[in-house]
């Protein structure tokens, strides 16, 4: 009786987790279920590139929304129209409240950025759908892009040697040209640390939320064990709150601090913010 | 004394130090937000948006610790 009450407990436990033993369980999504249930050798590429597969579907979700929010222009917008102005609106505001004007070209790199990475955060908390955020390997590739990006930005808008200055701390009288074996290895160590602790935030913040997510689903599922039910108590949906609270801040932090990179990169001259 | 050992009494007051640590900087960032917010309340909005930024930085510390302890024990047993 025992024995059949653990073995019921381990195979709802296994069902509701996806089953790698390594590192931090999640809650399965059709990806796993396919491939535990068929040996095909599509359901394991799928598998393998399973992050991958639920990137693309977040970007193509968004190319879709925007297609069909734009198809027919009109100065009295269609509700999709003016939700999608309402985002496009607030986001130009923050970024250009950061960069100034002039800032204004650097709105759809970064705006993208925000959205992207919003859908994809909300993704983990879909039943059946994965956050492809919750895996090192999406987030350091978004830290690679915004990395090369404001790079370009830095060679595009200083020149080569005005980008060379920039890193060697603008040297101008004899202490500054004494300070760059100083200040030049610690400035291009910065450039790199940037992406780092960016990719890191968004992982373990995500990653944590969907683990906590699906601890509790695993404990609701354990509290009703007694009457063998194959559901739970809804235990993890305080914390659908807090992950949709906490993906949302953690969008608009990557966001932001790519503006203040690129911020940082712009020549200094007096950018406004709103000086009296 | 095994790594286990040794991985179990260490992992737990590792994500006490940094929960402590970072208990100490937002208290000191959500203070000072909070005066400036009674020094110039209309500018409320402003100073909300700052200071969730502030605080994601801060947090960010705690979830590298938090991330590393999370590894870690899964090499446990």
């Amino acid at each position: 009786m025992v024995e059949e009450t653990a073995h019921a407990i381990n195979a709802t436990h296994e069902a509701a987790h996806g089953t790698s033993q390594e590192g931090l369980k999640e809650l399965a999504n059709w990806i796993t279920l396919v491939n535990e249930h068929s040996h095909g050798s599509v359901a394991h590429f799928l598998h393998h590139w399973e992050n991958v597969v639920f990137s693309l579907s977040a970007a193509l979700f968004l190319v879709g929304i925007s297609f069909f929010a734009t198809r027919k222009k009109s100065l009295v917008p269609t509700p999709l129209q003016n939700a999608l102005e309402l985002a496009v609106e607030s986001l130009d505001n923050l970024i250009t409240g950061i960069l100034g004007p002039r800032g204004r070209a650097y709105v759809p790199f970064t705006g993208t950025l925000f959205l992207y990475i919003l859908i994809q955060n909300f993704m983990g908390l879909v039943p059946g759908m994965k956050a492809p955020t919750s895996s090192l390997n999406t987030t350091v590739a978004l830290a690679v892009c915004v990395f090369f990006y404001v790079q370009g930005i830095g060679i595009k808008e200083n020149g080569i040697i005005g980008y060379i200055d920039h890193f060697m701390g603008s040297p101008r009288d004899l202490v500054g040209w004494i300070m760059v074996p100083l200040n030049l290895p610690l400035h291009i160590l910065e450039e790199f640390i940037k992406p780092m602790s960016l990719s890191l935030r968004l992982f373990g913040n995500i990653l944590g939320e969907d683990s906590l997510i699906a601890a509790f689903v695993g404990l609701g599922i354990l509290s009703l064990s007694f009457i063998h039910s194959p559901i739970g108590l809804p235990l993890q949906f305080p914390f659908f709150l807090l992950s949709m609270l906490l993906g949302t801040i953690q969008a608009l932090v990557f966001t932001l601090l790519t503006t203040i990179y690129i911020s940082l990169m712009l020549p200094h001259e007096e950018t406004e913010h709103g000086h009296p | 004394m095994t790594f286990q050992t040794a991985l179990s009494l260490t992992l737990p007051i590792a994500v006490a130090i940094a929960a402590f640590g970072s208990a100490l900087g937002l208290s000191r960032a959500i203070g000072n937000a909070m005066e400036a917010i009674g020094r110039q309340p209309e500018a409320y909005n402003k100073i909300q948006t700052a200071m969730i930024i502030g605080c994601a930085f801060i947090e960010a510390l705690t979830i590298y610790a938090l991330l590393t302890v999370l590894i870690l024990q899964g090499k446990i047993g």
